[in-house]
């Protein structure tokens, strides 16, 4: 962990409550997180379904409007950093647009960004050898498998070059197989551009491998259980996942949830 | 695994092409030989035989160009006035949606009034509209047509605008697109398979519009229009000839319409 330690992000006190579709009951999909996250950082956000993981994430990309409480990023409000283009969203399903190719969909952000045509292609050329798929610019979706397609996902997230990178589940669709050497070329892009991840899962397991803390989240109401500090070292490879330290950080982070 | 593909390829030919083409020579086979008459009980006066048909067509083929072209123009003119107008309400209805979705389920009430009964009341409100009856007329059938392909483009339009792949617009927003580029790099390019949705349904019934609302047009004009006259004076064989001349527009304008989208549509799944 030699990265700098200026917090990048600040939750103070934040509350979501929103209206249940049916009954139209209340609920408290976070209540009262406090969280900081410094520069650079690689941390994990994890919790059963219902702990208001997602919406934390989303809250802190301004696609959430908080009921109560602070986010500050770089010590603006998240619009302002929405707005200044600094977020990289992934979802927890490609986004891909069917209508374009694998190259003019990582283009597409930088185009309603306008940045200009030559750079737009330098970059693209870059964030499809970072994600290996060289090879498949022209390519359309449909074309790719569900991993490829995610990759393509991440690359479009990475062009634009965007400060924080906000990951919603992004693998979680994938098979055991294409998730492991997804997480190494997550590592290694992470320590190529040093910038700051929070990852959104439910899998232990992974959040144990890629980060460098765990937020564990426990439901009803949404609220932060516990925060594990992952001292395995880095750089990590796929023997990290056989030693003890993993396996006691995993049954760790397992005990940390309350009342599930 | 290329010859694979293409043997699927030709085994899919067969069954769309191959077989439906062996049929239909073998029904003109039958119609020719007049077995066809003994079959449905009819005689070669009311339904003659195909190369009576042709021979029919070779003869009156100035007048039978005439009237397909003025039936094309109404069906052509009606369908691309018709779907722009839709394509642009949908437009409306999105950018105000809670006006539009109320607005495009009135406009497709539309949809549930028979031509038969729009045709006359076209024709009766254009009637001022020219001198030229025969102008009059073109308005008057236009006009029906269009009606009905506004409705049709405006309800797909709409949906194909409105109904994105989830987190689509979450995408947009998290990239602080403004709402321009959503509707330009997203709504718009989404909604071009629904365009084609609407023409599948516009383009043959366009021909169809255009030929039953020329029953009802005071000037006597158009493939429909000369079907109906030919009837009437008992000359069937002149009325098969524009029968056939009605199904080539409306094969002619499907497979156009088959080749665009071919294009258009090419890549996505």
């Amino acid at each position: 962990m030699q990265h700098n330690s200026e917090t990048e992000i600040k939750i103070l006190g934040l509350c979501v409550d929103f209206p249940d579709k049916n009954s139209g009951d209340i609920i408290h999909a976070l209540t009262n997180i406090d969280l900081e996250i410094k520069e650079g950082e690689f941390v994990s956000l994890v919790g059963p379904s219902g702990c208001g993981k997602t919406t934390l994430l989303r809250a802190i990309a301004d696609l959430q409007e908080p009921t109560s409480g602070i986010i500050s990023v770089k010590g603006m409000r998240p619009h302002e950093v929405r707005i200044r283009q600094k977020y990289g969203f992934v979802f927890q399903s490609p986004v891909l647009y069917d209508w374009r190719t694998v190259r003019r969909n990582i283009c597409m952000p930088m185009e309603v960004m306008g940045i200009p045509k030559k750079e737009r292609s330098k970059r693209i050329d870059e964030t499809l050898e970072m994600v290996g798929l060289t090879d498949f610019g022209k390519k359309y979706p449909h074309q790719l498998s569900g991993g490829m397609q995610q990759r393509v996902g991440i690359a479009r997230a990475l062009a634009y070059e965007p400060e924080i990178l906000l990951m919603d589940e992004p693998f979680s669709a994938l098979d055991e197989f294409t998730k492991e050497k997804l997480h190494l070329d997550l590592l290694n892009i992470w320590k190529k551009t040093n910038k700051t991840i929070l990852f959104v899962t439910h899998n232990i397991q992974e959040a144990v491998f890629l980060s460098d803390r765990i937020v564990v989240l426990s439901p009803h109401p949404g609220r932060v259980s516990a925060v594990v500090d992952v001292d395995i070292p880095r750089p990590r490879g796929l023997e990290s996942r056989d030693g003890d330290d993993f396996n006691h950080m995993v049954s760790k982070v397992r005990h940390s949830f309350e009342g599930v | 695994m290329s010859d694979r593909k293409e043997f699927s390829l030709n085994k899919n030919m067969i069954s769309t092409a191959v077989y439906p083409i062996f049929f239909g020579l073998f029904i003109l086979l039958l119609w020719e030989t007049e077995a066809l008459h003994k079959i449905i009980d009819a005689d070669t006066f009311t339904l003659p035989v195909p190369s009576r048909i042709i021979g029919i067509i070779a003869e009156n083929l100035p007048s039978i160009l005439k009237n397909t072209k003025a039936t094309v123009q109404v069906a052509v003119g009606g369908l691309v006035l018709g779907s722009l107008l839709g394509y642009l309400l949908a437009m409306i209805a999105t950018a105000f949606p809670k006006w539009g979705k109320g607005g495009l389920t009135i406009v497709s009430a539309f949809n549930a009034v028979p031509v038969i009964a729009i045709a006359p009341i076209m024709t009766n409100l254009t009637k001022d509209f020219s001198r030229d009856p025969n102008l009059r007329s073109m308005l008057a059938k236009t006009l029906v047509v269009m009606l009905l392909c506004t409705v049709s483009m405006s309800i797909n339009a709409f949906r194909g605008f409105n109904e994105l792949k989830p987190f689509s617009e979450d995408l947009m927003k998290s990239i602080a697109a403004k709402p321009a580029s959503v509707f330009f790099k997203l709504r718009v390019p989404n909604s071009v398979p629904y365009i084609f949705t609407a023409l599948r349904v516009s383009v043959p019934g366009s021909v169809i519009f255009a030929m039953v609302s020329e029953y009802f047009a005071e000037y006597i004009i158009g493939v429909g229009r000369q079907i109906r006259e030919n009837i009437v004076l008992a000359q069937y064989a002149t009325a098969w000839a524009y029968i056939a001349a009605a199904f080539v527009i409306g094969v002619t304008m499907y497979i156009i319409l088959l080749i665009f989208e071919n294009i258009l549509l090419r890549g996505r799944r």
